[in-house]
């Protein structure tokens, strides 16, 4: 064996490895390049802060969802769970049935948090205690979710929100919007979370291997369950940004949420199969999600056309972890 | 004088990223024998199977089935040339009925192409019968018992018109009774002309049955020679490539106080008044049939599933257990049976899974320290002789030996006062069952106890200090190691 062949080969698998783990990132480079060459207007501060603040809203919610796949699981009720949330909090501000002003801005966005913390809870509850499959539980309270939006707000979008919880969207430190930071912060929190600490170490466990994790001493029922709190409490906090940058809400929001996430979490490196994947991916997979779309309308795609290019990125992302799971087998 | 060969493998190779799996492996089978394959962990025989039953091609070499070239791109070809697998995980539809099982992939139709259930459970029966044994042809395979099922598939096999069967380590999981029945239906097979290919790490079994035997070796051939041309201890020396010396290397280890104590045990419908006790410094051996209970004691102990009634002692205190990790956490431990799924995480790393149970010992402040969980890896699998490439290599990477010591490891690392072992040894190599062996040795030398569960005779002959014989859920004997012999247990359990 000859000592540079070795040297080489060993340069390729770790090319190999990198470009398996930040596939995402290779993928938003090359996209970029593309779109630069067909649009002038791409490479702009510009659209880049507007990808940026789209990204925002979607890649919280992403990471909730690459926290429950962690788990081994699914969460379908993330999009209506944003559009839940925020449909509340704009109603107890705005309503005037509830007496205006006495809610607080700040009270009512705890309240969102505590209300998609507890919808997390119930699918929690359901998946992990009960037994449902996580498909029929979340798609259950997708429904509920769904109908709550639109029964307090009759469907109709509300507008105007207090100057203080503009902050979450439209606030800017120095040229960056506010959320765009608090998504990066919310990022390398989780990131570290998940690595660094037992609660991290023990969603990767159940995710891994259920029954290991069970005869290792994990209490995977806990972990299931809490998988499941933390997303919807994430989803809940991108109702918050949402309503906060569009400052308007409408039962809309979030719809499409959990596909999205799907998708940036598998396209960022998270298996559907669970305990595989870094969740720091998920932002970057979030991103080449938002600047694919952002690059086709400015080519004047057809929006329905693109929902169709979605569903086949989809389909494409779930392809790609089937494959790469078979490959390791 | 020329022999008659079904089947002749002249120079196969196939290699694997970083393995060199079968390396010019050259060896003939003579029809209508039992053949015997034998070899450690990784030695080549599941690539050898994998490549004659159509799921893996081979990178060099011929393979010749009556005379006639083969290269199955599927295992579709291989079913039709006439090679059949038997394999050591069932491969068998669990709801569907013992004769839909037996017609899968040619479900008999009759006229208007519709299910001719008659024929079918006609033929099924037909073959059954003629094995002479007892299955009920109605019957959901996932009502069997796993003995049942390996019948099951040795009589797809025969249904399917299988010239060369290939029986995948069918002992792994059977009883020491189960064991004869299929014994006396592989010389039935054989009778009747039928090629068997007889792999196990059992090797007491092999003398019983087979006429000849190929031992392989780090992917080499190393002789195939008569089964009556040699001795077990040969045979050993081959597959390791070194004499072993005693195979149960016991080591009596000081006697202490009682550390667990059972009394009136009853799990309803499961385990019925159960009674022993455990010292320090001891090996209690748990043995009985499949589905005497042995598992579910331990798993009451545990804290697993629920008791009814009785009482459990540990350091002479009472205990109720309300789950495993309490157990866990008051020095109990459990080596799983299933090494795959129960015992590791495959795809996490070997310090990983080494640090899965004492996670507490790897953080500090709340943090997970990557470097302690290096140290205490590299730490044990030195001292375990565990072969990895790296502390980050994924244990679905390393051979069932190295598998298995991982998960002692993991008990080990936590300290462990009290051991469960159910099966420690399943399914791996000879040179890592001594390895084993040598483990549970020092465990006890420290003062801790272990509890071992196997279908094993011999093993909880040559481990044991005491042995606990149940069957049906009930205790039906207890006997010393001077005493115990393998029928004076076998009496007891059947």
């Amino acid at each position: 064996m000859s000592e540079t062949g070795t040297r080489g080969s060993a340069f390729l698998t770790k090319m190999s490895q990198f470009s398996k783990e930040y596939m995402a990132i290779i993928a938003i480079l090359i996209m970029s390049v593309v779109f630069t060459l067909t649009s002038p207007y791409f490479l702009t501060w510009e659209n880049w802060k507007n990808i940026l603040l789209q990204t925002s809203t979607v890649s919280v919610a992403a990471m909730g969802q690459a926290i429950v796949l962690l788990t081994g699981n699914f969460d379908l009720s993330l999009g209506r769970n944003v559009a839940f949330t925020s449909c509340l909090g704009a109603i107890l501000m705005k309503s005037t049935a509830l007496s205006p002003n006495i809610w607080n801005p700040w009270v009512v966005i705890l309240i969102m948090l505590a209300m998609g913390t507890l919808i997390g809870l119930c699918n929690g509850v359901l998946t992990a205690y009960a037994g449902l499959p996580a498909f029929i539980a979340t798609l259950g309270l997708q429904n509920v979710c769904y109908g709550l939006a639109k029964l307090i707000t009759n469907a109709t979008p509300i507008a105007t929100f207090p100057n203080s919880i503009a902050f979450f969207g439209r606030r800017y430190f120095g040229p960056m919007p506010w959320c765009v930071l608090i998504m990066i912060g919310l990022y390398i929190l989780a990131q570290f979370l998940s690595t660094k600490t037992r609660l991290g170490r023990n969603i990767y466990a159940v995710g891994g291997g259920k029954e290991a994790a069970f005869f290792s001493g994990i209490n995977v029922k806990k972990y299931t369950c809490l998988g499941f709190v933390i997303a919807g409490f994430l989803a809940s906090f991108s109702g918050v940004i949402l309503m906060s940058r569009l400052n308007s809400v409408a039962i809309t929001n979030g719809q499409g949420y959990e596909f999205d996430a799907v998708i940036g979490s598998i396209i960022g490196g998270v298996s559907l199969a669970g305990g595989k994947g870094k969740i720091i991916g998920t932002l970057f997979g979030s991103i080449f999600l938002i600047t694919l779309f952002n690059g086709m309308a400015q080519l004047h795609v057809d929006p329905f056309v693109q929902d169709v290019l979605k569903g086949f990125v989809l389909l494409a992302a779930i392809g790609l972890d089937v494959f790469r799971n078979r490959k390791r087998a | 004088m020329d022999k008659d060969y079904i089947l002749e493998i002249e120079g196969l190779s196939k290699g694997f990223p970083g393995v060199q799996a079968l390396d010019k492996v050259s060896f003939n089978v003579e029809r209508g024998t039992i053949h015997a394959l034998v070899g450690e962990n990784g030695a080549g025989k599941s690539t050898l199977i994998k490549i004659l039953a159509g799921i893996y091609r081979a990178d060099a070499g011929n393979v010749t089935l009556n005379g006639q070239a083969i290269a199955f791109k599927t295992p579709h070809e291989a079913r039709v040339a006439g090679i059949s697998v038997v394999h050591q995980e069932m491969k068998l539809a669990e709801p569907l009925s013992v004769a839909e099982n037996l017609f899968v992939g040619g479900i008999l139709t009759g006229r208007g192409n519709l299910v001719d259930w008659k024929e079918m459970r006609r033929r099924a029966k037909e073959i059954i019968d003629n094995l002479g044994v007892e299955i009920d042809v109605r019957a959901p395979v996932d009502s069997l018992t796993v003995a049942k099922k390996q019948i099951v598939e040795v009589c797809r096999a025969v249904n399917m018109n299988c010239k060369l069967m290939i029986m995948d380590e069918p002992s792994a999981t059977l009883t020491d009774r189960e064991l004869e029945i299929l014994f006396g239906i592989a010389k039935k097979l054989r009778g009747e002309g039928i090629t068997i290919i007889y792999i196990s790490h059992r090797l007491d079994e092999i003398f019983n049955l087979a006429d000849n035997v190929t031992v392989l070796r780090d992917g080499l051939m190393v002789n195939t020679v008569p089964v009556r041309d040699v001795t077990k201890r040969r045979l050993i020396s081959m597959m390791v490539g070194r004499e072993l010396g005693l195979e149960y290397p016991k080591e009596a280890a000081q006697i202490g106080d009682v550390l667990l104590e059972v009394k009136n045990l009853v799990r309803n419908g499961v385990l019925h008044d159960i009674s022993f006790n455990v010292r320090q410094g001891e090996v209690l051996g748990i043995s009985g049939l499949v589905g005497s209970g042995r598992t579910e004691l331990a798993r009451a102990i545990l804290g697993i599933d629920k008791i009814d009634s009785g009482e459990v002692y540990v350091r002479g205190k009472k205990k109720l257990y309300r789950s495993f990790r309490e157990a866990i956490k008051d020095g109990l431990g459990l080596i799983p049976e299933d090494r795959k799924t129960q015992g590791l995480v495959q795809i996490f790393s070997v310090k990983r899974n080494i640090c899965m149970v004492s996670l507490d010992k790897i953080i500090k402040k709340g943090i997970v320290s990557a470097r302690l969980e290096q140290q205490y890896g590299e730490e044990y699998a030195k001292k375990l002789r565990i072969m990895t490439p790296s502390m980050n290599t994924q244990v679905q990477y390393l051979s069932g030996g190295n598998q298995q010591k991982v998960v002692v490891t993991k008990w080990m690392m936590q300290n462990s006062e009290i051991l469960f072992m159910d099966e420690p040894t399943r399914g791996i190599d000879v040179g890592a069952k001594t390895e084993i062996y040598h483990l549970i040795n020092d465990l006890v030398k420290q003062g801790k106890t272990v509890i071992m569960i196997s279908s094993e005779m011999p093993e909880i002959l040559g481990m044991c200090d005491r042995i606990v014989i149940l069957h049906e859920g009930k205790m039906v004997g207890e006997l010393m190691r001077d005493e115990a012999t393998q029928e004076r247990i076998m009496e007891k359990c059947v």
